[in-house]
């Protein structure tokens, strides 16, 4: 239950390779706050220099308005998961949740209702006398938030605590971490370098690459307004496509020209690029697989490719399609609008032509990489 | 020499690619020796310009520091105190007081007498009462010596310490100036426990080592500069003096002073048979040792549990027993011979302990007999660790056992041990314990003998370098020299393996 | 390829693999058998040398002709018993304080990263390339102005084998860098210091390290020749077994010592062996595990 408040804090390795540039954050009493980005980003050099496990080497990290530069991870009132989950192995489950109670010298009884408790809300209570070899990966993970929660510290941090887990598990953990945030209700901290999981957790995503922050912002935000080429590319699946085209203003209109076609820019977008006073030229567009359809043939928005892989997703088709001077992109179709005689067409080679509205459009500068508009 | 690209060395016969890494392998030692003149140099220019810069950070901290932090620079630990670190301060302050106290007491004598180690000897006077003469010891140059060296590092220690006040107070000022509060005598004493918890643990570890090692090593480094041995103790007889560097030349000069043969003759024979019983206790138990774990963790063969206690029982029992016990048993009045002869396959005994290659061998094979088991330990945990599918899928590929052997769990083998390899070999080459509990060095090498003590064929430079030390005239300054030609000799090829050695140079390798 | 070849070739493949396997696998029965017996025939030989009384120097044959408890017997009419009971307290107290120096040297080294701690490595290592032995000499007067040689050796060979123990760190740092660290970390966020890390965490987890480091440096003394011999010098009081034992294969000892040598040895080697045996699992997984490491 405390505010986090990072300024720039630095962290450079004996090596001198700076892992984390000049962090600055600010992180509210209460909120959920993710780190993402791919792995080597500093996102978890970060998270453990919040924990104290990793000296900070410069700037400040505050809890609660207290600098914990110096204090040591068990003087900072926080709670940790690990990613692999780290249950001490010699111990029961009992024992594990018990541990850090037991260090603050509590009477046995109240340990025993904080653990029992905790264990209820888990669904563990049975596996409490068990060690944790004996134990499921699920069920270890819980473990691991258990003995995180019973400590009621200020901040609690979690270390790509899912990413050991299976694909259905981690849906279902996904789920229970957001009811147990519920419950909680403290501030969190969470690393992973799953864009979903960001997505679907935080009340704000922070997106980091090579040490620096790319974006803060909530899911919507950084979804919708990316502010550069790797946020844009980094969330979403399939990835943003990229296609260098010109951007063009015809007595006030504004078109692109992807591939020789010309689309015209429309909506929100429209006023935003004239507000921005953007200037006409060479840009990079990125239009995201689900907002591209396939078209009828020619028509001047309409952009002829070759289908080279088609993906059957279920409830959608990832088509991988190129053009004719060889540019690869992904177009997602739900399978639902399209027929089966179509479908049984979609197949090596088959002349597609594809298109997208003009509202869904996000511009970028080639060399800066920036968004035009949100840059 | 011609530098080929990856895809051009692919492309070669494996008796090019051979010819080509041996070449490459030489062309580069030119570079890699004028790497090391280079990182040398590097090391003497930044221990300049770190001392340049402490220099400077010490000036600046007193011209800058306010009186309590000037004072700290002749009264340690003052300005702990003046801010109230209590503990800190009068650690210092007991610090300096034991050192002053230590110079002026002895420390002081110790040095100055360093350079001479000691100028009167024992001398003798007749005693009117008793009718009878005395002898009167003086100086020790023994004693000089320690510690002379001791209050050095001292001193050495001491310099560090002061160091350390002066930043602490440096520090101190900073944090004060920042608003923040100092740590607490309490503090201190918590964080040892805690976050210092590592130098409370070293504490005791490196007190001993630097006691019991380094001083020691420092010690008998400086003799080999010395005339110390057993008729110049530097007490009961007489002193002993720098020589300079006339050991090593005794050492290492092929003339040799007196009749005979020099003593770099009997060196260079000692090493030639050192390397050699290294190499071959290595690598004979290295691979018999993995040939035997093998054949037990084969599949299908069973008692597996049996075969590696016969072979364990060999380390239980203290090597003296076993080895004192075989080298009888294979003695010409010993078992072996008894049995040979009984059985009538001999007339004669044989010569195990007497002919200088039968003595050779017969060493090289009863280390065997020690080894193995231990190797059997190390290699069975491995094996088990080569990841089953690489064999299945080489099985696939088409391999035979023997291929499969060499393609995929000698490479393994060699990756992994590598440098337990390298330690063994290293090892081996200090082994005194088997060659002196089998041999003692026997048989003698008479041609070799009349230097140094007797030499004999089987001896390495260990058993010789304690034969010196123990033998009549004690020469404790050729033993020194031999000691520290030991040392370079381990420590040149071990910085030769561990730049070819693929397992530090490829981490990932197998991984 | 017909259908025929199809047919017949896997059943034939099958059988010689059969064949071949049983006898590749009598074969390296033959082997082990062998290797069991070279290995066992010497200790055969002193268990049984230790009862033969009729002679008691070397003969050229194995069976007593008369057997006998007379080498045991004599073996309390000489320093015998004295040296066991050196080398036994020596061997206890420097399995207890030997184990504490190397858990805490190992310890900090797999587990903190501290400035120095490279450099401390690396100068470990090269000091390593000395010969121990030449320190030997100038510890013998340091420790006789001391006065803990000869009679009084059992202290001085004490502290001469735990004081540079720190140094022997490999095998048990190969074994703690195996735990992951982040048990550490997860403790120390649970609010532990560091030493209560050690003490709940670290030393319930490594029972077979610190088992093997016992046993190891309880082993050591029961073999060491060489530091024992220059502390002993020569007076019979301050030997331990090995130094004792030895003595009495000298050339002019033998023909009356040779047997009470085996009876001795097998006095030293039955307890030493028996705890071995009892506490082989954790030896195995001590080398298996650390050794290789380094």
């Amino acid at each position: 239950m405390a505010s986090v408040k990072l300024t720039d804090v630095k962290k450079v390795y004996d090596n001198k390779v700076t892992a984390v540039h000049d962090f600055n954050l600010e992180i509210k009493d209460k909120e959920f706050v993710v780190f993402v980005g791919p792995s080597g980003c500093g996102k978890s050099t970060t998270l453990r220099m919040i924990a104290g496990l990793e000296d900070i080497s410069g700037g400040t990290v505050e809890i609660d308005g207290v600098v914990v530069n110096d204090l040591q991870p068990k003087d900072r009132d926080i709670a940790m998961v690990f990613q692999n989950y780290a249950l001490y192995p010699h111990m029961t489950v009992y024992d594990n949740i018990a541990f850090s109670l037991r260090l603050k010298k509590m009477p046995e009884d109240e340990v025993y209702e904080k653990v029992t408790n905790a264990a209820e809300i888990l669904g563990i209570t049975e596996y409490l006398t068990r060690k944790p070899r004996a134990l499921s990966g699920g069920q270890r993970q819980r473990v691991a938030i258990g003995r995180a929660m019973v400590r009621n510290a200020k901040v609690f941090l979690m270390d790509e605590p899912l990413s050991n887990l299976d694909a259905k598990l981690r849906n279902q953990m996904r789920a229970e971490i957001i009811l147990l945030r519920q419950k909680l209700d403290t501030t969190f901290i969470y690393v992973t370098h799953d864009q979903t999981e960001a997505m679907t957790l935080g009340d704000r995503i922070v997106i980091m690459r090579d040490g620096i922050i790319e974006q803060v912002g909530t899911p919507t935000e950084v979804f919708e307004k990316p502010r550069n080429i790797f946020v844009a590319e980094f969330i979403g699946a399939p990835k943003m496509n990229m296609i260098d085209t010109g951007l063009v203003n015809e007595g006030g209109r504004w078109f692109v020209t992807p591939f020789g076609a010309k689309i015209e820019v429309t909506g929100e977008k429209k006023e935003e690029l004239a507000r921005k006073n953007v200037q006409p030229g060479d840009i990079r567009l990125g239009v995201r697989p689900e907002h591209m359809v396939l078209t009828a043939n020619g028509g001047e928005g309409s952009i002829p490719c070759k289908l080279e892989v088609n993906e059957m997703m279920g409830s959608e088709l990832h088509l991988h399609v190129y053009t004719e001077d060889g540019t690869r992109l992904i177009v997602r179709v739900p399978t639902i609008n399209l027929t089966m005689e179509q479908r049984e067409q979609l197949v090596y080679g088959a002349q597609l032509y594809i298109t997208f509205e003009g509202k869904v459009m996000h511009f970028f500068n080639k060399e800066s990489e920036l968004n035009l508009i949100y840059g | 020499m011609k530098q080929y690209t990856d895809l051009e060395y692919l492309k070669l016969s494996k008796g090019q690619k051979l010819l080509y890494r041996i070449t490459s392998f030489f062309c580069s030692i030119p570079k890699k020796i004028g790497g090391l003149f280079v990182a040398l140099w590097n090391l003497i220019k930044t221990a300049g310009q770190v001392i340049g810069k402490e220099a400077a950070d010490i000036w600046s901290t007193f011209v800058n520091g306010d009186w309590k932090t000037k004072l700290s620079y002749l009264v340690m630990g003052f300005g702990n105190l003046a801010r109230g670190q209590i503990l800190r301060g009068l650690l210092f302050l007991l610090f300096e007081a034991v050192f002053i106290a230590y110079m002026v007491l002895a420390g002081g004598y110790w040095l100055s007498m360093l350079p001479s180690l000691g100028k009167v000897g024992p001398t003798e006077e007749y005693n009117i009462i008793f009718d009878t003469y005395v002898t009167t010891y003086n100086d020790n140059s023994f004693k000089i010596l320690l510690y002379g060296v001791l209050t050095i590092f001292f001193i050495i220690a001491f310099i560090y310490t002061w160091r350390v006040n002066v930043k602490q107070n440096q520090m101190a000022e900073k944090i004060l100036a920042s608003g923040k509060k100092l740590k607490s005598g309490k503090d201190d004493l918590r964080s040892l426990v805690d976050d210092q918890f590592h130098k409370t643990l070293l504490s005791l570890p490196l007190t001993g080592i630097l006691i019991f090692t380094v001083l020691p090593i420092v010690f008998m480094v400086l003799v080999a500069f010395t005339n110390y041995d057993g008729t110049h103790d530097g007490y009961y007889n007489n002193l002993f003096t720098w020589v300079g560097l006339d050991n090593f030349n005794t050492m290492l000069n092929w003339q040799s002073a007196g009749g005979g043969q020099s003593y770099a003759a009997t060196f260079g024979e000692v090493l030639s048979w050192t390397l050699m019983w290294a190499f071959f206790a290595t690598f004979t138990n290295y691979f018999l040792g993995m040939f035997v774990a093998m054949a037990i963790n084969k599949k299908g063969i069973k008692l597996k549990k049996v075969w590696r206690t016969v072979l364990v029982l060999t380390i239980a029992i203290p090597q003296f027993i076993s080895l004192l016990y075989v080298s009888k048993m294979f003695a010409k009045n010993g078992i072996i011979n008894g049995f040979l002869m009984s059985m009538g396959w001999i007339q004669q005994a044989l010569p195990f302990w007497e002919d200088p290659t039968w003595a050779r061998v017969t060493v090289i094979l009863i280390n065997i007999w020690i080894g193995i088991p231990y190797l059997m330990l190390i290699t069975t945990g491995i094996l088990m660790n080569i990841p089953q599918d690489l064999y299945e899928s080489a099985r696939i590929d088409g391999a035979n056992a023997w291929q499969q052997y060499t393609k995929i769990t000698l490479p393994y083998m060699l990756f992994v041990t590598g440098p337990y390899l390298l330690t063994s070999f290293t090892g081996n080459m200090n082994n005194f314990n088997v060659i002196y509990l089998l041999t003692g060095g026997a048989p003698t090498n008479p041609a070799a003998s009349s230097a140094a003590g007797t030499v004999g064929y089987t001896d390495l430079l260990i058993t010789w370098l304690f034969k010196i030390t123990t033998g009549a005239e004690s020469q404790y300054y050729l033993a020194s020299v031999v000691g520290i030609l030991v040392f370079v000799v381990v420590a040149l090829i071990s910085l030769v393996v561990y730049n070819v050695l693929p397992s530090i140079k490829n981490e990932e390798d197998f991984q | 390829m017909s259908n025929m070849q199809n047919t017949s070739a896997p059943v034939r493949r099958h059988m010689g693999l059969r064949a071949s396997r049983a006898l590749g696998n009598t074969a390296i029965y033959a082997l082990l058998i062998a290797i069991s017996i070279i290995w066992l025939v010497p200790f055969v030989c002193i268990v049984l040398q230790s009862f033969r009384v009729e002679s008691t120097w070397q003969v050229g044959y194995v069976v007593p002709q008369q057997w006998g408890l007379d080498n045991y017997i004599n073996l309390f009419q000489t320093d015998f018993p004295r040296w066991y009971l050196n080398t036994f307290i020596s061997a206890l107290v420097t399995a207890v304080l030997q184990t504490v120096i190397v858990l805490c040297m190992s310890y900090t080294l797999s587990r903190f990263r501290f400035k120095l701690r490279k450099p401390l490595m690396r100068f470990m290592l090269i000091l390593g390339m000395f010969p121990g032995m030449l320190t030997m000499i100038i510890l013998y007067r340091v420790l006789k102005d001391l006065g803990m040689t000869q009679e009084n050796s059992v202290p001085g060979l004490i502290l001469v084998y735990i004081a540079s123990s720190g140094m022997g760190y490999y095998v048990s740092k190969g074994f703690f860098d195996t735990i992951p660290k982040s048990l550490d970390e997860a403790a120390r966020v649970d609010g532990a210091t560091r030493f209560q890390v050690l003490k709940k965490i670290i030393l319930p987890l490594s029972k077979p390290i610190v088992i093997y480091t016992i046993l190891t440096a309880f082993m050591g003394p029961w073999g060491d020749f060489v530091f024992a011999r220059y502390i002993a010098f020569g007076t019979s009081k301050g030997m331990n077994v090995a130094v004792g034992l030895y003595n009495w294969l000298n050339k002019d000892q033998i023909s009356k010592f040779y047997t009470m040598f085996c009876a001795g040895g097998v006095l030293v080697a039955v307890p030493v062996t028996i705890l071995f045996m009892c506490l082989q699992k954790y030896y195995v997984e001590g080398v298996t595990g650390g050794a290789v490491k380094g």
